[in-house]
């Protein structure tokens, strides 16, 4: 470290709630500081198993084509029988003229896991291979701006439980059955639980400043 | 606990130290720097306006959830015989049909979720703009429980979409969202805005500021 300031500063902690000023510990793996005056979450140990996400990653992007491809629910009713995807949920209420609500459950279904996978696979890409090329840098740096933002619009857990609601509920007066697009998406949204406990983005951000 | 901790009063804010922390990427920087030197996201001591911001959204959101309620979020058709459910006849609907769990996941869903986070988020601003004397660590708890439920409210819309997408034949049965649904939607957009705008650290400050001034006339 050049700076002779970088020391004391990386030794010190805000609290992004709060702003009160923690000195950073070791800590054990597992274990999350919290905010000793607001008890937000403030650190875990930044460590991340880069391969062990990248082979989580790796999975969860191959379910995701036979997740979206096949049908969630199948429906048998008097003879009829109607199936559909989770693109086909989404488009059906748009087909309504509900733009709103159709382009809602496209994206936490369907387009912003995609994007979260995606993210954090060319972002463990990047910190394997690229790290030193300044112009996989600058894409790193903005990759790790929206990851959050991407995270927060990411809901395959309440599109599992949604499935299983709507199951019953139409249960009631038809067949419904569930498939081999049901077992990938709950296979998806589990595999994704998984990498986001594996995941650390303040591991990231730290391999940019370790390599400047 | 350690007695010798100082009071949570007492503990240093980064904006005493003259460092701030980056929005973005959590790394501590003195507060002179204008950008970040590690992702170069623009950096403010405090965002004051995220309190009207977050105020509007949050207006916005009560505003809107009126028309979500009294107006049905499903259209369903059986046999020929219409029924238009809104949010709470849907979830009579199941009680009576004996689903009571799933009854039950509606509700939090759909109105519990939404009216505690209106409300609660409104306590929270409240607490800031009007230096409410309320506990600061239930403010904050409360906060990130809303954060974290907020997103929850949108299993109502995933189940509509797949009704829709599967319940289509004609007469016989039939089922369509209700104009209902859009307002729904945005409720759960204008809050989650609410939350993320907000700059939570303004309601340490705004009590700090009193106690502070308590501090000097004891002082004194
Ligand atoms: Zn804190
Ligand atoms: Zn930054």
């Amino acid at each position: 470290m050049s700076d002779s300031d970088t020391p004391k500063l990386q030794s010190i902690i805000l609290c992004q709630s709060c702003d009160v000023a923690v000195s950073r510990q070791a800590l054990p793996a597992n274990v999350r500081a919290l905010c000793p005056r607001c008890h937000s979450a403030l650190y875990a140990k930044p460590f991340c198993t880069i391969n062990g996400v990248l082979a989580l990653c790796i999975t969860a992007l191959l379910l995701y084509i036979p997740a979206n491809f096949y049908p969630v629910l199948e429906l048998h009713f008097f003879g009829s029988i109607r199936t559909s995807t989770v693109w086909e949920g989404a488009y059906s209420v748009i087909k309504q003229g509900y733009y709103i609500v159709g382009i809602a459950v496209a994206l936490g279904a369907i387009v912003a896991p995609a994007a979260l996978l995606v993210s954090i696979l060319l972002q463990v890409l990047i910190v394997k291979h690229g790290l030193h090329k300044p112009i996989l840098r600058k894409y790193f740096r903005s990759i790790l701006k929206k990851h959050l933002l991407i995270k927060q619009f990411s809901m395959p857990e309440i599109y599992v439980i949604s499935m299983f609601v709507t199951a019953f509920n139409l249960g009631d007066f038809a067949d419904i059955y569930m498939g081999i697009g049901t077992f990938c998406y709950v296979m998806l949204f589990i595999l994704m639980l998984f990498l986001q406990r594996e995941y650390n983005i303040d591991y990231m951000w730290e391999q940019l400043h370790e390599s400047q | 606990m350690n007695p010798n901790k100082p009071s949570y009063h007492e503990m240093a804010q980064g904006n005493h130290l003259n460092l701030l922390s980056c929005p973005k990427c959590k790394m501590v920087c003195s507060d002179e720097l204008e950008y970040c030197p590690r992702c170069d996201s623009e950096l403010a001591i405090r965002d004051e306006s995220s309190l009207q911001k977050a105020w509007a959204f949050l207006i916005t959101a009560a505003i809107l959830l009126i028309p979500a309620n009294i107006y049905p979020i499903s259209i369903i058709t059986k046999q020929g015989r219409v029924t238009h459910d809104t949010i709470f006849s849907g979830i009579l609907h199941t009680i009576h049909l004996g689903m009571i769990p799933i009854a039950i996941i509606l509700f939090i869903a759909s109105i519990l979720v939404p009216w505690l986070k209106i409300i609660g988020l409104a306590t929270y601003l409240s607490a800031i703009s009007f230096n409410l004397p309320l506990s600061k660590r239930f403010l904050m708890k409360g906060f990130h429980i809303i954060e974290w439920i907020g997103r929850w409210s949108m299993l109502d819309l995933c189940v509509i979409s797949l009704t829709v997408a599967l319940v289509n034949m004609g007469q016989l049965l039939d089922a369509k969202p209700g104009i209902a649904a859009t307002p729904f939607a945005l409720v759960i957009l204008f809050t989650q805005l609410a939350a993320k705008v907000l700059d939570t650290r303004l309601l340490w400050d705004r009590m700090e500021n009193k106690h502070d001034s308590n501090r000097t006339t004891k002082n004194s």
